[in-house]
């Protein structure tokens, strides 16, 4: 241990005896960490704002809605659709809807004739659909157990319907679907991964029976929550589950693939950046062996006189190899914090979030310590082979 | 070999040659040499160049191996020894001065006493101690931080003097000692030499200076790569 503290000590003197020569040494390292953290970094960050987004919004959401490669009109799913969902066990929540077409909405009664032309979807829903999406109410509730048995006319409207109709927050106040009062009882919020939900109407599927449809009320979509990670295997499993051999037939989306796509980085640019970082600490590689070798040359006499006073070739050559891990620890923190600031200011400048994967900074120190210690190895075996009688140049 | 170990034997050579290249071009540096360094001996080796006194030295240092014969440092057959063994007797029993000093220049005079007390295991703090002793003993304790470029040539070898004394060898190696200095400090580092005698300890000059050789208690003379005179100048 008091050897390797004094190897420490013996090493640091060294490389701090020759300062220029020191700084010189760092620089290689130094720049090839912070070219591939900066590059890395500033490429993520790029897209930093939209895998923030992701990273909130889950991945996990699927939408399986029914399909008929028939051409059949209003194709839909099974009545028992959710239970036959919840079947797959990596499954953790389902909601279902069914699309309503061709309903008039409007404010009021009076109103009928502005907002006739805009065409606002309405939805029949079941209670869940809020807990499956991840997304709160702006105001009021959402349509309650006793809605849905009783079949009372409430609806919610998302936040963008609200505005346009210009609800105030708790106003107490009817829409009229397609002539027909319904009580307005809460206001969705926005749905990111569902943007038409702003200006949509939801009722209950008791509801929905009972207005607007000749017979039972059959869902045509279901949002469907599974385990992170198995979105794919749930998404291929739901279909077999839910069609279960019979006529239905079902299509499964993942809702944040399109979001995760765009927010995946350039990967061909960061490789390219990092190629040129990784040719920069080699060079600087290159460069640590260079200036050490001809350190040995230069400290020749030193190196015999030590080996007279008992220093073996190992202790000898480890004080080499010690100076260049020295010298890729300080340059790798250096080329890291470097780095960061590179990030930094290129984020800050662009407007981008700062993002930094957790991988880099040890991977950066890492690479430059690797880097230090193949270089240094050449040297340091070279001193080590040094013949004290033939540095000395006895008399 | 069996042998029976005398105490005030420091070190033998025992038939000892030392062949450069090989076949035709073979060089005979030593040629069948016997001796032994005894405690308390003030030797000068002298000769002039050629005589094989360099290779000599190299051989007393451990710093290198004969091709024949055997070398017995303290009792320890040396020539026996790897590398790193030979290493370690030569930094436990052999102390080194040299014609050019032979300081580390970013080490002060402390620095480059301390370095022959490295890897010994010693607390940072003994280990300055023992140096400043050192230093002190050969009157350069007020000059303890200066670097080598900012001693004079006699300061420099009291340094490595210092430094060759800091680990009590049992035999003090000096290669030409006075030979970068003027007269006066060249007179000051005898003085210190001589002064080194002691019935422990073996002083052993190599020189190809007769006056300086003259002034040693024991002197062995060389020639053609064989001691021609081994005599008692002092008892």
């Amino acid at each position: 241990m008091s050897t390797f503290k004094d190897l420490l000590r013996v090493a640091f003197n060294g490389l701090f005896a020759r300062k220029v020569r020191t700084l010189l040494l760092l620089l290689g390292p130094m720049i090839g960490v912070a070219a591939i953290i900066a590059s890395v970094g500033l490429t993520d960050s790029a897209k930093g704002d939209l895998k923030a987004k992701v990273n909130k919004l889950g991945t996990n959401l699927i939408e399986a809605a029914a399909s008929s490669s028939f051409g059949g009109q209003n194709p839909t799913l099974p009545t028992d659709a959710v239970a036959r969902a919840l079947t797959v066990t990596t499954v953790e929540k389902v909601s279902a809807v069914v699309e309503l077409s061709n309903i008039v909405v409007s404010p009021y009664e009076e109103a009928s004739d502005v907002f006739e032309t805009v065409p606002i979807p309405v939805l029949g829903t079941d209670i869940y659909l809020p807990d499956v999406l991840e997304v709160e109410l702006v105001s009021g509730r959402w349509i309650s157990d006793f809605d849905a048995q009783k079949g009372a006319r409430s609806a919610v409207i998302g936040v963008g319907l609200a505005q346009e109709f210009k609800f105030l927050p708790g106003e107490i106040r009817t829409i009229e679907l397609r002539g027909i009062p319904y009580a307005v009882v809460g206001i969705l919020d926005s749905v990111e991964l569902e943007p038409g939900f702003d200006n949509a109407v939801f009722i209950s599927f008791h509801s929905a029976e009972i207005d607007f449809l000749d017979d039972d009320a059959e869902p045509n979509k279901m949002y469907v929550r599974c385990l992170e990670g198995t979105e794919k295997d749930s998404a291929d499993a739901l279909r077999l589950a839910v069609n279960l051999g019979g006529p239905q037939e079902i299509t499964t989306e993942i809702k944040s693939e399109a979001l995760e796509l765009a927010a995946q980085s350039d990967r061909q640019l960061q490789l390219i950046v990092i190629s040129m970082g990784l040719l920069a600490i080699i060079v600087g590689g290159l460069g640590i062996a260079n200036v050490m070798s001809i350190s040995v040359i230069q400290r020749s006499a030193e190196i015999g006189i030590r080996r007279a006073l008992g220093h073996t070739r190992q202790i000898i050559a480890i004080q080499f190899l010690l100076e260049a891990i020295a010298v890729g620890v300080i340059g790798g923190i250096m080329g890291v914090l470097l780095g960061m600031l590179a990030i930094f200011i290129g984020a800050s400048l662009a407007g981008w979030v700062f993002v930094m994967a957790s991988w880099l900074a040890p991977g950066g120190i890492i690479l430059a310590i690797t880097i230090s210690v193949l270089a240094g190895l050449y040297p340091a075996n070279r001193a080590a082979k040094l013949e004290p009688l033939e540095t000395l140049r006895l008399g | 070999m069996s042998h029976v170990v005398d105490p005030s034997v420091l070190m033998e050579l025992s038939h000892v040659s030392r062949v450069y290249g090989t076949g035709e071009a073979a060089v005979w540096a030593l040629r069948d040499v016997s001796m032994v360094i005894r405690a308390g001996d003030f030797l000068s080796i002298v000769g002039p160049s050629g005589s094989g006194k360099s290779t000599m030295l190299g051989l007393l240092g451990c710093l290198d191996v004969p091709t024949e014969g055997t070398i017995t440092v303290g009792g320890e057959e040396v020539t026996r020894l790897a590398d790193a063994a030979r290493t370690r007797v030569r930094g436990q029993s052999i102390g080194f001065v040299f014609q050019q000093f032979h300081l580390i220049p970013h080490l002060d005079a402390l620095g480059n006493v301390e370095t022959a007390l490295l890897y010994r295991s010693l607390k940072p703090a003994e280990r300055k101690e023992r140096a400043m002793a050192s230093l002190e003993r050969v009157g350069l304790g007020k000059r303890a931080d200066h670097r080598p470029v900012q001693l004079s040539g006699g300061e420099q070898q009291r340094v490595a003097l210092a430094r060759a004394l800091v680990t009590e060898p049992k035999i003090l190696l000096a290669d030409e000692p006075t030979g970068a200095l003027d007269s006066k400090n060249a007179a000051n580092v005898m003085e210190i030499l001589s002064s080194l005698q002691a019935t422990s300890r073996a002083v052993v000059i190599v020189t190809h200076d007769a006056s300086i050789a003259n002034s040693a208690a024991r002197k062995i003379s060389m020639l053609d790569g064989g001691i021609v005179t081994d005599e008692i100048l002092r008892p």
